[in-house]
């Protein structure tokens, strides 16, 4: 999907009718496959497996103090997904693009660059994590509970200097809110569609099946 | 000992690099232009990057280590005491080493990217290595620095030292000497030799093969030598 306002506004559909309920979240999830690059986009985020991982603890954890895990599971596992999928779709400066089609030259301006920003500082975080991983090797050092502390700590010592770095910067070029940006969207043949199929699993969501094949009927 | 590049390529976009060629016992010097892959091998010979095709193979090498471009790459400890530590070294005479003595406990992001690479150059040459791998050694440093770096490499005898660099004004007595070109991994051959047919040499071995001098080597003294000699 190549629309980012499209894009947005499908994964925020798929995503509240996953929310609500078991039945909107498994047409949520076919038209993940349907209509994404599927797992492809799960391999390309660094930090998918141990979301996934994490929400699969969770439910496991709520279904064994009796309540209903595999809901939870798979609501919870489809949102990841289409995150995933909007995540590693996303190009450079488009969110800049979007929030000032939305909000406007001040307040959208503000908001897209704090957006685009903040993705910036997750792709060098990845990146940081890369490099920590490899130092350790070359130092023939094993990654341990020990270890996590003096990592994090360097983790975070360097997005704050990234990010003194960035503030002086803008302040230098002149930056004290607000900037001019005229949005580009490209859209693709199959963009529309998509997004139509979307509000599919929000009928779902929202009305009972059973409702559904009586008006169907 | 060897370390060799069996037809290695690497092949991203545009980027394209391949090399073949034997690495022996003695100090290496590739040189090539900023872009030109360096890195890329200097990662694959290191054994933290696989080729798209080809292999390398390794013979009697037991300890290796990279020494990456940016000193801050290798930091793993909060302080300087504790990073000195984490390369299982005794910090006060690497302190020493590096001029940075009786700052043990500061921030290791406190330094400024020069000192931080004194640090990490001070750590890495308290060890022997059988393969020392130098991304860009020079780099960061300052003219007296770089010197005392080239000097320093220069007196590596055991182990086989690979040099990946674009420096061409302060380099260590080296071996052999290999260029990258158009993408390919260049043997020269030994020096002084293979300083002939050295197509980006610098710029003072250019102005002295001009009036027809070839320094013994390509250490400061070395080129100083040659260039007093034109004066005979």
């Amino acid at each position: 999907m190549q629309d980012a306002r499209l894009r947005l506004l499908t994964v925020i559909i798929l995503s509240v009718a996953s929310f609500m309920s078991v039945a909107g979240a498994v047409a949520a999830f076919f038209w993940w496959m349907i209509f994404t690059p599927g797992i492809r986009t799960i391999t390309r985020s660094p930090f998918a497996l141990f979301f996934l991982g994490f929400t699969a603890s969770v439910s496991a954890l709520i279904w064994f103090t009796g309540g209903d895990g595999i809901s939870y599971l798979v609501r919870m596992a489809v949102i990841l997904l289409l995150a995933f999928y909007a995540y590693s779709e996303r190009a450079p400066g488009e969110f800049l693009d979007l929030a000032v089609w939305l909000f406007g030259r001040k307040l959208g301006f503000d908001t897209g660059l704090a957006a685009e920003m903040s993705l910036q500082g997750m792709e060098v975080l990845s990146d940081e994590i890369r490099r920590i991983r490899v130092a350790f090797q070359l130092k023939s050092l094993k990654p341990g509970f020990r270890s996590i502390i003096p990592a994090a700590g360097l983790l975070i010592h360097s997005q704050f200097a990234r990010a003194e770095e960035q503030a002086d910067l803008l302040a230098v070029r002149g930056y004290r809110g607000g900037g001019m940006v005229c949005p580009e969207f490209t859209r693709a043949k199959g963009d529309f569609p998509a997004f139509l199929s979307a509000i599919l699993p929000l009928i779902l969501a929202i009305m009972p099946v059973g409702d559904i094949f009586i008006l169907l009927q | 000992m060897e370390l060799e590049f069996m037809d290695v390529l690497v092949e991203r976009d545009r980027f394209l690099i391949r090399g073949s060629g034997r690495f022996t016992p003695g100090t290496h010097l590739v040189s090539g232009r900023v872009g030109s892959g360096k890195t890329t091998l200097a990662m694959i010979a290191a054994g933290l990057g696989k080729p798209d095709r080809g292999s390398v193979r390794r013979q009697g090498i037991g300890s290796a280590m990279l020494s990456m471009q940016f000193p801050e790459q290798h930091l793993t400890g909060s302080t300087l005491e504790s990073e000195i530590a984490s390369w299982h070294l005794d910090p006060d005479p690497v302190l020493a080493l590096a001029g940075l003595s009786g700052r043990e406990k500061d921030d290791p992001f406190s330094l400024s990217r020069g000192e931080l690479k004194r640090l990490h150059l001070a750590c890495i040459f308290s060890h022997p290595f059988d393969l020392l791998i130098l991304d860009e050694p020079f780099s960061a440093l300052d003219c007296r620095e770089k010197m005392a770096t080239a000097d320093r490499i220069g007196s590596i005898r055991a182990g086989i030292t690979i040099i990946f660099t674009h420096e061409n004004q302060h380099l260590p007595r080296v071996d052999h000497l290999w260029e990258i070109r158009e993408g390919a991994l260049v043997s020269l051959g030994g020096v002084p030799e293979a300083l002939v047919g050295w197509k980006n040499k610098p710029a003072v071995l250019a102005e002295l093969h001009k009036r027809g001098v070839y320094p013994k080597n390509l250490s400061t003294a070395d080129i100083l030598e040659a260039a007093c000699r034109t004066h005979d």
